[in-house]
């Protein structure tokens, strides 16, 4: 299953405004999107209380899985959001 | 784990069950007012949540958003607080009903961990119903506290 592993750019961590962007980008990737954090646990990357019941700080690494059609250009889109400062006014 | 408790920043008068709102941009202001009733903010606080739910909307899912400032509106943070609106007739939020709105100060780091609480409980179906369904403070503060034993 093809993944990917990235370290959060936004300064305040995933949490709301950032989580919700990405949950909202997973749920448009046309494929069941997975993040896994670096403590093993694992959810829906759709959805946003999944990714902000983890509690993923800024610079923490986490693990996004997909299976499927496109999964590596959705994969590749996500990293690439997640690599970024999403929390920039 | 250090982390505070939900339930030490939320008043029992910072509770309101029975609120009505014209749109989510209103339920957004009377959360606001709740936060600055509570002595948590500023009144430029409640600009900054504003600014906030028309960058992103907060619904989180399960009929629940949680507004809170923008990081630009930290400053006018005095002390973390919650406050917890309850809108029986539901408020349109942006095509999803939401019913319960957590409204959130936070002035450091604190936001994530409470976060992450708060979505713990709301990941739970049936506490996320009960919370849509209480009808007294108590039980918004039985839902808000974490389970220390296994019953």
């Amino acid at each position: 299953m093809p993944e990917r592993t990235v370290s959060i750019a936004s300064s305040v961590g995933l949490h709301a405004r950032p989580a919700s962007l990405f949950s909202q980008a997973a749920a448009k990737a046309g494929v069941p999107v997975t993040l896994t954090t670096k403590a093993g646990k694992s959810v829906n990357a759709a959805s946003i209380l999944g990714i902000l019941s983890l509690g993923i700080g800024h610079g923490e690494e986490v693990t996004l899985s997909a299976d499927g059609d496109g999964a590596d250009a959705a994969l590749d889109s996500l990293v690439e959001l997640l690599s970024t400062d999403l929390d920039k006014e | 784990m250090a982390d505070a408790a939900l339930t030490s920043l939320l008043a029992e008068d910072s509770i309101r069950l029975d609120a009505v709102a014209s749109d989510r941009f209103d339920a957004v202001r009377q959360c606001g007012a709740a936060l600055v009733a509570a002595g948590a903010v500023d009144e430029s606080y409640v600009d900054a949540m504003i600014q906030r739910e028309n960058t992103v909307s907060t619904f989180v899912g399960e009929g629940v958003a949680i507004p809170h400032g923008t990081l630009a509106g930290k400053e006018s943070v005095k002390r973390d607080a919650l406050v917890v609106l309850r809108f029986p007739d539901g408020v349109d939020w942006d095509g999803n009903a939401v019913s319960v709105c957590v409204g959130i100060a936070a002035a450091g780091g604190g936001h994530i961990a409470l976060l992450s609480q708060l979505a713990e409980i709301l990941l739970d179906p049936d506490k996320a119903e009960q919370l849509r369904n209480a009808t007294s403070a108590e039980q918004v503060y039985t839902l808000l506290t974490p389970d220390e034993d296994d019953d």
